[in-house]
């Protein structure tokens, strides 16, 4: 065989695709038993070679770079470091072959081009047969493994179902079992005639091959920081967004979660915040741009992060972000398999936040218009009596219709939501052909009525081998996804979200089942159930096609053309609800708010975007040297149209269609917009005696998104390696295995910004003016922008220095990473002056900087029957913005020259003011501040010393960084037998977090529900001194809410948390039972997410709680049959 | 080998050349370069001068909030409560949209003759209109924020941050210029198949106001003498009409913003429901305040604590008849019920069905009923039991050119027939008869000057009351402010209170006549002392400092030359 320790190096392939591509040939030449072939490739060509002093291996791969043959050997048995001299003059390669070896110890078998050498063999004695079956770690068969009778030329090769058979073996004989990437295994004959053999993977981690942008590269060969993750990790969660499935996988990797929904997705941020605009990563799925989200998760075959420049600096402008790859599966040649996946999950929420019931929220709402109104003695009820008060419970009970205590959250909210996936998984593999198709369809329920989210994914992906020279791919995918949302209340919330919904005193529905009038018409249970829906079906469809060329071995063109057509339809139909009184269901009474009237709004967008790309790629070796060469040129386009209709006042309610609705009441909109750019990049790898590495990528990029004198832009970087472990005084180290160092820099682009910053326009509408006494809806045309028309890159530079190292015989690996970013010419919305009257322009202006690091160790090993590894990672970054032009990003989490991004900002707070003398000496930010409230810092005046009062321009500081800080996460995993157990948990170290006003405030928007933690917590009048000065938040008031719930460190705390994310039980049903139902393997899987988390945060709200939805632990059964 | 190389190379090339263009023109906006191009362009772009969004002051119903006219149960706002920053919503979205307005219209004025091919006429008449807008937006900022950035042409970003704050009187001067040129060059009135933009009296009429605004008394006198003298406009007959929307552009109205339900132009949302009372379906969340009501006049002219005529149990009997065309009447139908507020109506009469329903409107039934037993009249009718409305947004209206023409005389102590003669001509329409009629309405016939004056500043709360920012610039302008905003915001006792104290005592509704100032403001402190109202809310108005509203905080931190004023 090959030696393995040589560049592996394929154009955009993975590393298994690899091992059987070589060993379908491997079964392909015994598998014929043609020891010598005819007048075939061998016997024409001629060679001419002078080498001295050089060893067989060099004379190899000289041959192989100068021709089209190609060696198998195994290095155990051939000694090819062996010193020879060979001086030959056009001769065949037989020749050649036989004055480099010692004829008597070998056996050259050919193949057209390949050439297998085996040692000769022996003598053999007493002879018996031998058959077993060789499978992977997980149970797969292996075929193609090389199976050979130690120190003989006889062997063989495992079958498509990892089956080998040898006869006339000698009863003490030793098996030696090879397969790249595995460990050899040398097992003895003695007494067995069965040999069944498990093999087990290579230096896993180092020698694994990633992928990197337009390439694979061994991970012992990178330069730049770029970590990989195993589609099964993915999977093994079973989520529906891969986004959302990201989290806590890899170092460097910020996944912020939009709540737990099947169609929210989580935002990426790799390796902290390079730009105040879009800081998202660039994602490639399969070699073109894509949308992470399409991808479904049980299609991915690895994912790379491609996280410094170094490793970026190939996608140029699109990549200031970092990049994620992902590869999606394709069949392996000779394989056949089928298999069925289905899930079954059940969700409840994390935590759920409790509110008072209807006495608390009286007392409550008396309390804070007592407040509000001076304290004024005797005026305590001012707006429920306190006979009402006092006799609630009974009236309640008598009459819960006309005195109510609702529980709204109950109300709306399911127990659980189920999620049901069905996974279909088809791979077909011939010496030509090989398609890998999967279909999956998922049927996920929301928590709350009418919340519903269908997928179905489709994927084929096709490998297809013409010839010597040409091959090509051919993959499809689609996506249809049907969102069903309830209708939404005020502000376009969902009727039911995390935080204060309705008061208690108030029905949401009769008896009978008629709606309730709420709050007076405010009546969100309604919406809910009966105020129609939103639904939006969307479609994804994509296609490659790719043909690639090599005229050499060494050499290779490919052209790829792919696209990828988008479609999104919305229905959002909200029908007319009115509500009656309790006691008269034929008098209605009004509407419900935000069901006021019936109407549809249709809205359609589409956008086809194209990608072309061609490559070319060659590599080259002598002596210790190794080149590869890179070149590419790619162009992507993409236009996007949208159209809006819709009808308002239709008279019924059961037809959700334009043509039903009021004539007298449509209206409609329609937009367009496109983009492309162009790009031109390449590549040089230097590899010197697998020590010294050196790496340098070029990209150059032009964007429609920018003038033509600006539009261009260069993007370099280099990077270097040095395995150090290669040097001879590194050699005797026990233990080590491996150690690299690593240093990378270079620059990266942004340009998203919109899609025309550089142009002026007019922006179309329309206003009403009167015509005579008609009013009639007029045309307009403004600018509205300012624009900046020398607008172009923002470029982030950056540096990387990291280490790889592995002990321990491979069973320890670490990395570290140091990194240091510098944006600068950033583009921004940039604060002009609101008296210019135009909207803020898009421009280059501004830096800032960030620095971070990341470490990651790993130990696996294995104790006979018992496999185990742990990995744990921690990561830390900081964004610090340096001079923005003057643009100051002011609110309660700023940017400015000198802060963190997204630093909070507002007053400091003293505590909460305890008597009025207090609140008379003290510097106020309002003049109303009253016993109760906020007490804050005065820090500065207008003539830089404290002026007696606080103002928000003298009195504000920063407050410290509102990111997260020291990201950690991990995994734990173990396999005993059929058993199988991973544990990931992931979490914050450190980060300022706020008491939102939905956690904590009563009565928000005067109507709201009464947080439960807050009402005991609070001053108040009626609280002795002592436990006033205990206070954790301040009075009731709505007066003085602008005062207490502004921006301050009073309302911060320590957010940092340790979360469980998932725990994944699997069990392999014994192969005895599955083969007696003819099935290949069972797997059952149960898997919790989310189970719980250990912080500081206020009770019943999820340190990831978004405002819209819960983060949901989930409980997963599963199966897997592979047929 | 080298054939497959070079086809393939070939093939590559023809590839390349379908290569896209980068050079992208927006599909659906247009260029700035070629605008400009013809007559239908200059006026799609003075359309967007006259973009409703700047020129609601600042939203229909929503900006009277501020005013001592205004109450919504106990809750105040941030210029009632004395919280006002230069980050609160109301003080940055007026300084924006003002501001926006006057950059659409200098972009116009710097490049709508540059075809050639419009008529000077024609031109004269846009740049007219780009003026009047400017001057009006400038007039509002001075009004609100004292000096401001003063500018004529489109600003580069440089030019902005070199800019700071242009004295008004400086620019005040510049404000009459354009209005000067506007009054010029615009037409009386448009043809009735052209857009309504501004006429050359609506150019005096918006003069006039600022003028008077700014004390200049002579520029607002001849200002609003001039509008009268054009003839153009004459005062509705109908008052109560008049502001209903099915009344749009009516012969009094000057400059008004209009909406249609059925151009999905509506008034802000929730002002429906705000208003309307709580049996027809609604919150009567906003009410008329108790100061407004009693500011009413009686029918012989005298205030209430001075005309024989007032019976503080039945308040709205003989009183001038604005006062139940702006607050509802106790015992009339009303959106289809009967409306009233006492305790013990426990039921109504549903007008529709003849049936009895529960009365909703007052607080022994519903707890969150107007807390001082008044709701909003004025501008509602049955339409807006849809919970949509598109009445005219009045901003201009012809009687309060007579007004302001009436003020800069008495001002001016220039007392004559005139003066008392365009006040009547008010006041007869409200009585529905005309001036000249002076037996069927309290005639004005006063000449001294400070009587007049009071008699002249209660017409105005009369005759404007829930007219947008008209009462709040008034009483910001009369120094008002710092006392009727840090009265007290009183309403009824609590029912079982109000029933003990006031009803079972046959004082329903008023417990007695509250005293009324020289200002013609109410005091409630002697009933609020004897126990028989309450206080709902405690405003705040912080004066000097309140009578300038505060710069927007952001322009002050990323601009040095832009100072805040003082206070704030």
């Amino acid at each position: 065989m090959k030696k393995n320790d040589e560049i592996l190096w394929l154009y955009k392939s993975c590393r298994k695709k690899i091992i059987v591509m070589r060993n379908a040939l491997i079964i392909l030449l015994f598998g014929t038993f043609q020891v010598l072939a005819t007048e075939s490739y061998s016997q024409t060509t001629r060679l001419n070679i002078n080498m001295k002093g050089v060893t067989i291996k060099d004379v190899l791969s000289r041959i192989e770079d100068e021709s089209n043959f190609y060696f198998l050997y195994n290095s155990k048995l051939i000694n090819v470091n062996k010193k020879v001299d060979l001086s030959v003059k056009n001769e065949k390669i037989e020749t050649v072959l036989n004055q480099i070896f010692d004829n008597n110890k070998v056996n050259f078998l050919f193949k057209d081009n390949h050439i297998i050498i085996s040692p000769k063999e022996t003598i053999i004695d007493q002879q018996k047969k031998i058959t077993g079956k060789v499978v992977d770690d997980t149970g797969e068969p292996l075929p193609g493994v090389t199976v050979v009778i130690k120190g003989t030329t006889m062997g063989t090769i495992t079958d498509f179902d990892g089956n080998y058979s040898l006869s006339e073996v000698s009863v003490i004989a030793t098996l030696v079992f090879s397969f790249v990437g595995m460990i050899s295994q040398e097992i003895s004959t003695e007494g067995n005639n069965i040999l069944n053999v498990k093999m087990k993977e290579e230096n896993i981690g180092i020698e694994e091959v990633v992928a990197i942008g337009y390439g694979t590269m061994k991970k012992s060969d990178l330069t730049g920081s770029v970590a990989s993750i195993q589609g099964e990790e993915i999977a093994e969660r079973s989520p529906i967004r891969v986004s959302q499935a990201l989290q806590g996988t890899t170092p460097g990797l910020m996944v912020t979660r939009g709540g737990s929904a099947a169609d929210a997705s989580a935002s990426i941020r790799i390796r902290g915040i390079t730009t105040i605009g879009d800081s998202n990563p660039l994602i490639i799925i399969d070699g073109t741009p894509g949308t992470l989200d399409w991808v479904n998760p049980n299609d991915i075959e690895s994912i790379s992060v491609l996280k410094d420049a170094a490793s970026c600096a190939i996608y140029g402008s699109r990549a200031a972000s970092g990049v994620i790859l992902i590869t999606t599966k394709k069949a392996k040649s000779g394989q056949l398999k089928m298999s069925y996946d289905y899930d079954f999950t059940i969700e409840k929420p994390t935590r759920l936040a409790s509110y008072v019931g209807a006495v608390d929220y009286m007392k409550t709402q008396n309390e804070l218009s007592w407040n509000d109104n001076d304290n004024i003695v005797n005026n305590e009820y001012p707006i429920y009596n306190k006979e009402l008060i006092d006799n609630y419970t009974n009236l309640n009970a008598e009459d819960p219709y006309n005195y109510p205590n609702t529980d709204w959250q109950v109300l709306m909210l399911k127990d659980y939501a189920l999620r049901k996936s069905h996974m279909f998984n088809l791979s077909v593999g011939t010496e030509h052909v090989q398609s890998y198709i999967s279909l999956n369809v998922d049927d996920t329920e929301g928590l709350y009525e009418g919340k519903d989210y269908d997928r179905y994914t489709f994927r084929a992906n096709n490998d297809i081998k013409i010839n010597q020279y040409f091959s090509a791919e051919v993959n499809f995918n689609a996506l249809y996804s049907i969102n069903k949302n309830p209708q939404t209340t005020q502000f376009g919330k969902q009727a039911v979200v995390p935080g204060p919904i309705a008061a208690p005193i108030y029905s949401a529905e009769w008896p009978d089942g008629r709606i309730a009038p709420g709050k007076g018409g405010e009546n969100p249970y309604a919406i809910l159930m009966h105020a129609g829906n939103v639904v939006n079906k969307a479609g994804v469809f994509g296609g490659k096609g790719q043909i690639n060329f090599t005229p050499l071995n060494n050499l290779k063109f490919s052209v790829a053309y792919s696209t990828e057509l988008f479609y999104s339809k919305t229905k959002d139909f909200r029908k007319q609800l009115n509500y009656t009184s309790y006691e008269d269901p034929l008098n209605i009474k009004g509407l419900i708010s935000n069901a006021e009237t019936t109407r549809l709004d249709e809205s359609r967008d589409d956008h086809l975007s194209t990608t072309f790309q061609i490559l070319s790629s060659y590599k080259k070796s002598f002596d210790k040297h190794q080149i590869q060469l890179m070149g590419g040129f790619e162009e992507y386009y993409i236009i996007s149209e949208d159209l809006g209709a819709s009808r308002d006042q239709y008279s019924i309610k059961n037809f959700p269609y334009l043509n039903i609705g009021n004539e007298n009441f449509q209206f409609n909109s329609g937009s367009a917009s496109e983009y492309s750019n162009r790009s031109f990049f390449g590549r040089v790898i230097y590899d010197f005696d697998n020590k010294y590495l050196f790496q340098s990528n070029i990209r150059y990029d032009g964007s429609s998104r920018f003038h033509k004198d600006c539009r261009w832009g260069l993007f370099p970087s280099f990077s270097l390696g040095w395995v150090v472990s290669e040097e001879s005084f590194m050699k005797n180290i026990k233990g080590l295995n491996f150690l690299k160092l690593r240093a990378s820099w270079g620059t990266l682009g942004n340009e998203r910004v919109g899609n025309y910053p550089y142009e002026s326009t007019i922006g179309f509408g329309s206003t009403l003016l009167f015509q005579g006494h008609d009013v009639v809806s007029a045309q307009s045309a403004g600018l509205s922008k300012y624009t900046i028309p020398d607008i172009s890159w923002e470029t982030t530079e950056s540096y990387d220095f990291g280490c790889d190292i592995v002990l321990l015989d491979n069973k320890l690996r670490f990395t570290g990473d140091y990194y240091k970013k510098k944006t600068t010419d950033m583009l921004l919305s940039l604060e002009i002056p609101n008296f210019i009257g135009l909207d803020n322009p898009q421009q280059n202006t501004g830096d800032m900087h960030t620095n971070g690091w990341e470490l990651s160790i790993g130990w696996s090993d294995k104790k006979g029957d018992l496999r185990y590894s742990a990995n744990v990672y921690l990561s830390d970054f900081k964004s610090i913005m340096g001079d923005l032009g003057g643009t100051e990003f002011l609110g309660s989490k700023v940017k400015f020259k000198g802060s963190e991004y997204d630093e909070w900002y507002g007053y400091k707070s003293e505590g909460i003011f305890q008597t009025q003398e207090e609140v008379d000496n003290s510097p106020k930010l309002y003049s109303n501040t009253k016993p109760g409230d906020v007490k804050y810092t005065d820090i500065s005046g207008p003539d830089g010393v404290p002026d007696g009062k606080i103002s928000n321009i003298y009195d504000k500081v920063l407050l410290g960084g509102s990111l997260p800080r020291y990201m950690y996460g991990g995994s734990v995993g173990m396999g005993y037998k059929n058993f199988s157990l991973n544990l990931v948990f992931q979490g914050i170290g450190k980060q300022n977090s706020l008491i939102t006003q939905d956690m904590i405030r009563p009565l928000q928007n005067y109507w709201m529900d009464v947080p439960a933690i807050g009402i005991d917590k609070n001053w108040s009048h009626y609280n002795t001194e002592d436990q006033n000065k205990k206070a954790r938040y301040p009075r009731f008031s709505t007066v003085s809410s602008s005062n207490n719930y502004t921006n301050s460190d009073f309302w911060l705390f320590n957010g940092a948390y340790f979360r469980l994310k998932n725990i994944n039980l699997g069990y392999n049903i014994p192969e005895n039972i599955v083969s007696k139902l003819k099935l290949n393997s069972i797997k059952l899987n149960a898997n919790v997410s989310d189970l719980f988390s250990i912080d500081n945060y206020p009770k019943g709200w999820d340190p990831e709680t978004s405002s819209n939805y819960w983060i949901t632990k989930s409980f997963t059964m599963g199966i897997l049959v592979k047929f | 080998m080298k054939k497959l190389i070079l086809i393939f190379s070939i093939c590559i090339l023809i590839i390349c050349n379908g290569c896209n263009e980068l050079d992208l023109a927006p599909l659906s906006e247009a260029s700035d370069v070629t605008w400009f191009s013809d007559e239908n362009e200059v006026e799609m772009s003075l359309v967007d001068v006259f973009n409703n969004s700047f020129w609601n002051e600042y939203a229909p119903l929503k900006f009277y909030f501020n005013s001592d006219d205004y109450c919504r149960r106990t809750d105040l706002r941030t210029l009632t409560n004395g919280t006002v920053t230069g980050k609160s919503g109301d003080i940055t979205s007026a300084w924006n949209s003002c501001y926006k307005c006057i950059a659409r219209a200098n972009f116009l004025l710097s490049n709508y003759d540059k075809s050639g091919n419009i008529a000077q006429e024609k031109l004269n008449m846009y740049a007219a209109n780009a003026k009047f807008a400017r001057a009006t937006q400038y007039s509002k900022l001075i009004f609100l924020f004292g000096d401001v950035p003063y500018y004529e042409v489109p600003l580069t970003i440089e030019e902005a941050f070199s800019t700071g704050r242009t004295n008004k009187v400086e620019v005040l001067k510049k404000i009459y210029n354009d209005y000067d040129f506007a009054i010029e060059n615009l037409p009386e009135e448009y043809g009735s198949s052209e857009y309504q933009f501004a006429t050359k009296g609506a150019a005096f009429a918006f003069k006039a106001r600022i003028a008077l605004y700014m004390g200049d008394y002579a520029i607002a006198r001849d200002a609003a003498k001039a509008c009268v003298e054009l003839g153009t406009y004459k005062l509705f007959p109908d008052y109560e009409t008049l502001f209903l929307a099915k009344t749009k552009n009516s012969i009094e109205t000057i400059f008004a913003v209009p909406y249609s339900v059925e151009k999905n132009s509506i008034w802000i949302s929730g002002v429906c429901k705000d208003c309307i009372t709580r049996t027809a379906g609604g919150y009567c969340s906003c009410s008329p305040s108790w100061d407004l009501f009693c500011s009413y006049l009686c029918t012989d002219g005298l205030p209430i604590d001075e005309s024989p005529l007032f019976n503080p149990h039945e308040p709205f009997k003989n009183r001038d008849p604005r006062c139940s065309a702006t607050i509802v009447e106790f015992g009339r139908e009303w959106l289809g019920y009967t409306y009233t507020p006492h305790p013990d109506s426990i039921y109504v009469l549903n007008h529709n069905t003849g049936q009895m329903v529960k009365n909703m409107d007052n607080r022994a039934n519903s707890t969150w009923a107007s807390f001082n037993g008044l709701a909003w009249a004025k501008h509602m009718d049955e339409t807006w039991l849809d919970q949509k409305t598109d009445n005219d947004n009045i901003i201009m209206r012809y009687a309060d050119v007579l007004l302001m023409y009436a003020e800069a005389k008495i001002e001016l102590g220039e007392i004559d027939g005139t003066v008392l003669d365009v006040m009547n001509q008010v006041r007869a329409r409200a009585y529905g008869v005309d001036f000249n009629q002076t037996s069927s309405y309290p005639v004005i016939t006063s000449t001294s000057q400070s009587e007049l004056r009071k008699i002249l500043r209660i017409e105005r709360r009369m005759e404007f009351a829930q007219e947008n920012v008209i009462r709040y610039n008034d009483i910001m302008r009369w120094r008002l402010a710092e006392k009727v905003l840090n009265l007290p915001r009183y309403g009824m006792l609590d029912v079982d209170q109000l029933r003990e104290k006031v009803v079972n005592q046959g004082l329903w509704f008023f417990p007695e006549t509250p005293p009324i100032d020289e200002d013609g403001i109410a005091d409630f402190k002697p009933l609020y002392d004897a126990g028989l109202v309450r206080i709902l809310a405690k405003r705040c108005f912080n004066a000097p400092q309140n009578y300038l509203w505060p710069i927007p905080s952001t322009e002050i931190f990323i601009n040095d030359n832009i100072t805040q004023n003082p206070g704030y």
